[in-house]
């Protein structure tokens, strides 16, 4: 009775959609100027092969800083509804081949997470992307090896730590800029600007490395936070 | 256009489940239903012929695809995993007090 109701409400919404969808102009209609000019000109002004890298933290840069301030708002929210709760240690991990295999695959991860975050204005990838593979890390961690080995190994301080300290690195290169340039978060040179190699793109890099350490550590929290991981007094001590 | 029946088909399904189901986590699928079609639709709608919008070194320069909205795209991913973040927190802690997450139950219509 009520589903046929809610079902007949949103064919009708979907008609009158499908007339609105009229209105929409032709894609070769639109002349897309700033997608146009970003196209032509965005390798010059910016120096970053990757045209979404480019618009994301030189174009956009404060924009992205908005961004990461809604995870941090995020993670602070989280923290404050999921903390101040003890429980026994929720998970004690999986077998020993799982333990083992992940044992060596974790350096791999790590590295790769490294990769796509420094080599975000040369191939795909970028600080957000790179970020969830980091934060990756810590929550196989806590699933292989048990709630309380991640607590032992990374604790929350040193997340926190490095989640701050990368919401510290891009306000710092956004005041060298105002500092260099006269405006926030301008595109400062301060080495070799090639385009192509590792160290080009301005400060795009280092941005990359800030967004990505903030993420990381931020998806490691929340996940920390949900599983309600504490751990037992004696098991903290052998 | 074929990319606007499946936008709506994605869209009203995603509508559906938050107007239909009672499950708590059912309604924050719904929510990411329409969060994905949303975004499915912009990209299909900003879609031209081209490359991947990264550029080469050297190479004289390829049709590229708009790299405007999949910039706006990444914004709104990060965006929607906050929410869906907050929103599964917020079901932990009701579980929690009211051990039970059904809407119906949770406001006293049903027992």
């Amino acid at each position: 009775m009520k589903n046929s109701i809610v079902i007949l409400l949103l064919i009708l919404l979907s008609a009158l959609l499908i007339f609105s969808f009229d209105f929409i102009p032709e894609q070769e209609i639109v002349v897309d100027s700033t997608a146009e000019h970003i196209i032509t000109k965005g390798l010059q002004e910016t120096g970053s092969l990757n045209l979404v890298t480019a618009i994301l933290y030189d174009y956009r840069a404060f924009d992205s800083m908005g961004e990461s301030t809604v995870i941090f708002a995020t993670v602070s929210a989280i923290v404050l509804l999921l903390s101040f709760k003890t429980l026994p240690v929720s998970s004690q991990g999986l077998s020993f081949i799982v333990k083992n295999t992940f044992g060596f695959l974790a350096p791999f991860i790590f590295l790769f997470g490294l990769y796509v975050i420094t080599h975000g204005h040369l191939s795909p990838g970028g600080g957000f992307q790179g970020g969830v593979i980091l934060g990756t890390i810590s929550i196989i961690l806590s699933i292989v090896y048990g709630s309380a080995y991640d607590y032992r190994k990374y604790p929350p301080k040193t997340k926190t730590l490095l989640e701050t300290g990368g919401a510290l690195l891009f306000l710092f290169i956004g005041g060298l800029g105002l500092v260099l340039k006269g405006h926030f978060l301008a595109n400062v040179n301060p080495l070799i600007n090639e385009p192509g190699r590792l160290i080009s793109a301005g400060v795009i890099p280092y941005i990359n490395i800030g967004i990505g350490f903030k993420i990381g550590a931020g998806l490691a929290i929340i996940f920390y936070s949900m599983i309600q991981k504490t751990y037992v007094e004696e098991e903290l001590k052998s | 256009m074929i990319y606007n029946l499946v936008f709506l088909l994605l869209f009203m399904l995603g509508f559906y489940t938050i107007l239909v189901k009672k499950n708590l986590i059912k309604l924050v699928i719904g929510l990411n239903i329409m969060e994905a079609a949303t975004f499915f639709w912009v990209m299909a709608l900003n879609y031209r012929e081209g490359v991947i919008p990264i550029l080469k070194t050297g190479s004289k320069a390829a049709a590229v695809v708009n790299p405007l909205p999949q910039a706006l795209i990444l914004t709104g991913i990060v965006i929607g995993a906050s929410t869906t973040a907050f929103l599964l927190t917020l079901i932990i802690e009701i579980n929690k007090y009211a051990n039970v997450i059904d809407l119906d139950i949770l406001k006293g219509l049903r027992d």
